[in-house]
């Protein structure tokens, strides 16, 4: 046990008789972690916000719909009363940081928005007024007119796109046909009573809100909806929500889907923008683990006479590699405090407010069916540090590894030769 | 004159020394004696060279006894740095057999010839190569504190060695404070410490003044005359020399001639 001690007080006393070189691996060390903590955050905080813009775009972080209503958008594929009461109730049921933020009651079909000068294909959600408006992306996007409200009857909220194509504007009327519950085609005039703008031609273009009242008299669907979505705290919740939401919820005839599963381009894009932060780690890791094995190596390359003298005063090879592996070791951890001190400190200090990138994006920068919102929000979280630092310490200990081992393998009689 | 005991000065001489490797290549026994504290039997040490091998030491027998104060003189490249390394067990020798105390040593792992270091052999050397990182005390105490004695221990011994030779007040300096003399001095007290068997110092005044020569051999000579240390020098230095009792000369790895007095 004196023995350890004596290697780790010789190592230590390594590291600080080298105190500028030790200081630069170090800085070097403590720059990569600081650097990737503040990339996690910055990315995690981007992914988070792309996750929020996407699923108020669309129906939630966790959705209930009848089985094959993705695919086929017909009122065929709806939730009974009895249903969309169970999904409510499950939903009601989460507590804790589970519990939902918003809920929404949807129906939403596919029709056609006719004017007197066009006719267009169009997504019709009809929805809630009073809840939507803290549910709905689309609802926040109003640049004409205004939202939805609760009394609400022939009214209609349309994308900026729809109105310019179908010369539209605040107070026209248009009509929209869509295929009722019974098979029948049906019109509905309504009117419109706000315009919005997400970005997104294809929403901006083909989307109408209408009052889940009005749709439901029109397309005879008493009761019934299409889809039952949520918006969770955070979107790491989901997979635990979802299992427990399917446990609930024992209906062979009501699907839970998670966002990944309802919005396969954003979970795709979230994934891509995973990998090119991976990459970037991974070049990070290399240039900081190629710093310590450097410095580290060289140590020992310019030391081999003091540990030519440990071995011959009785140090077993073993120990003099444990003693350069030790040194690798103190200097990852100091790198390791200094880094995570800068990295929280940039993180945290400096960008909670969020970071502007509208100089590198424009406004409507599209991407993954969201629209990007240039002012990221880093979001900084313990695991989040934790990883960086075994990362980081990973890094260090492998890089110390081959020094170590150079330092077991150095001959003692070559190395106490007087130059 | 083909025996494998060696004569009463411990040298069995350039002739005797392949009869007795021959001996031993048979199967001949190599007891220990009481009072030796090396010996070796025919030793060898060849470097693998381009053109041609380079044979550093060659069959060389001998043995050094408890309490010898001896040099090992001989011209640059005659093998007396090789020599030493392998009686301290640094380096392995291609052929040939080593006996520290009543222990062969010549197959042990690098382990056991740690340990055997730490035990057996202290060393001095011409760089003196004192640990920079640690103090005058912790340098010299480093073999005691490796082999688990307890810190008061440890201190009482080295305070007490190093009012012996001259160190007093000097506990906490580091070797980059210390003069060329007092470092080899602390060189010396971290040597003898911890009472080795044998003591190789390989050309330990060479890089001392005269005067801090003289007061190093003056040290040493002390620790041979009252402690028993067994001392080996490797020099080039006619001071060294003179003071021995016993004198080895070496030329291209061969030992010519070892006389006593």
């Amino acid at each position: 046990m004196r023995r350890i001690q004596t290697l780790f007080r010789m190592a230590a006393r390594g590291v600080l008789r080298e105190a500028r070189r030790s200081l630069l691996t170090a800085s070097a060390m403590a720059l990569g972690l600081a650097l990737l903590m503040f990339t996690r955050s910055l990315a995690d905080g981007g992914h988070e916000d792309w996750i929020d813009t996407g699923v108020r775009m669309g129906a939630g972080h966790v959705l209930f719909q009848a089985p094959g209503f993705r695919e086929s958008q017909s009122l065929d594929d709806r939730l009974s009363e009895k249903q969309s009461g169970a999904a409510v109730a499950a939903l009601a049921g989460l507590q804790g940081p589970m519990a939902p933020l918003a809920t929404t009651l949807r129906l939403s079909t596919r029709g056609l928005a006719s004017s007197a000068s066009s006719a267009l294909p169009v997504v019709i959600d009809a929805v809630n007024p009073e809840t939507e408006s803290s549910f709905s992306q689309t609802a926040a996007r109003v640049v004409e007119g205004r939202y939805l409200e609760a009394d609400d009857r022939l009214a209609a909220y349309v994308g900026v796109g729809l109105v310019e194509r179908l010369g539209l504007s605040v107070g026209s009327r248009f009509v929209l046909t869509a295929q009722s519950t019974s098979g029948e085609i049906q019109g509905q005039l309504v009117r419109v009573v706000g315009i919005f703008r997400t970005g997104l031609p294809e929403v901006d273009e083909g989307s109408v809100n209408i009052p889940i009242s009005t749709a439901r008299s029109w397309l005879g669907a008493e009761g019934a909806v299409t889809t039952v979505g949520a918006i969770l705290p955070y979107s790491r919740l989901v997979p635990e929500v979802v299992e427990t939401l399917r446990s609930t919820v024992d209906d062979d005839d009501i699907r839970v889907l998670s966002w990944q599963e309802a919005y396969p381009e954003l979970d795709a894009a979230v994934r891509l923008d995973d990998y090119g932060d991976y990459i970037f780690m991974g070049v990070l890791f290399a240039i900081v683990a190629l710093a310590v094995l450097n410095t580290v190596l060289m140590a020992v390359l310019h030391r081999k006479r003091e540990f030519g003298v440990l071995q011959a005063l009785g140090l077993t090879p073993a120990e003099t590699g444990m003693v350069v592996f030790v040194e690798g070791l103190l200097l990852t951890a100091l790198a390791g405090v200094i880094g995570m001190i800068a990295g929280a400190a940039l993180a945290w200090g400096f960008f909670r407010n969020g970071l502007d990138f509208s100089v590198f994006l424009s406004e409507e920068f599209t991407f993954g069916g969201i629209v990007i919102d240039p002012v990221i929000v880093p979001e900084f979280r313990f695991v989040q540090v934790l990883q960086s630092f075994v990362s980081i310490a990973v890094v260090g200990i492998a890089a110390s590894i081959y020094p170590a081992y150079h330092a077991t393998k150095i001959d003692v009689g070559e190395a106490l030769k007087f130059e | 004159m083909t025996t494998d005991t060696p004569d009463e000065d411990g040298f069995t001489g350039q002739d005797m020394s392949h009869a007795v490797g021959a001996d031993a290549a048979t199967g001949g026994s190599a007891t220990a004696t009481a009072d030796i504290a090396v010996r070796t039997e025919d030793v060898w040490k060849i470097y693998a060279q381009e053109p041609e091998d380079v044979e550093a030491v060659r069959g060389v027998s001998l043995e050094i006894r408890e309490g010898d104060f001896m040099t090992m003189a001989g011209p640059s490249g005659s093998g007396k740095t090789t020599l030493l390394n392998l009686l301290g067990g640094l380096t392995r020798p291609t052929r040939g057999r080593i006996w520290v105390r009543d222990k062969e040593i010549t197959n042990f792992s690098g382990k056991e010839l740690a340990r055997m270091r730490l035990e057996s052999i202290g060393f001095v050397f011409q760089a003196f190569n004192l640990l920079p990182v640690l103090s005058a005390l912790e340098n010299a105490e480093f073999s005691l504190l490796l082999r688990g004695v307890p810190a008061e221990e440890r201190h009482r011994r080295v305070q007490e060695l190093f009012a012996e030779i001259g160190l007093d007040g000097l506990e906490s300096r580091k070797p980059a404070r210390l003069s060329g003399g007092q470092q080899q001095r602390v060189a010396v007290a971290r040597a003898v410490v911890g009472e080795p068997t044998l003591v190789l110092a390989d050309e330990p005044t060479a890089n001392l003044d005269s005067h801090s020569s003289d007061d190093l051999l003056d040290v040493m000579e002390r620790l041979n005359r009252e402690h028993g240390t067994t001392f080996l020098f490797s020099t080039h230095d006619p001071r060294v020399v003179e003071r021995a009792r016993r004198r080895v000369s070496l030329v291209d790895g061969q030992i010519v001639s070892d006389e006593r007095g």
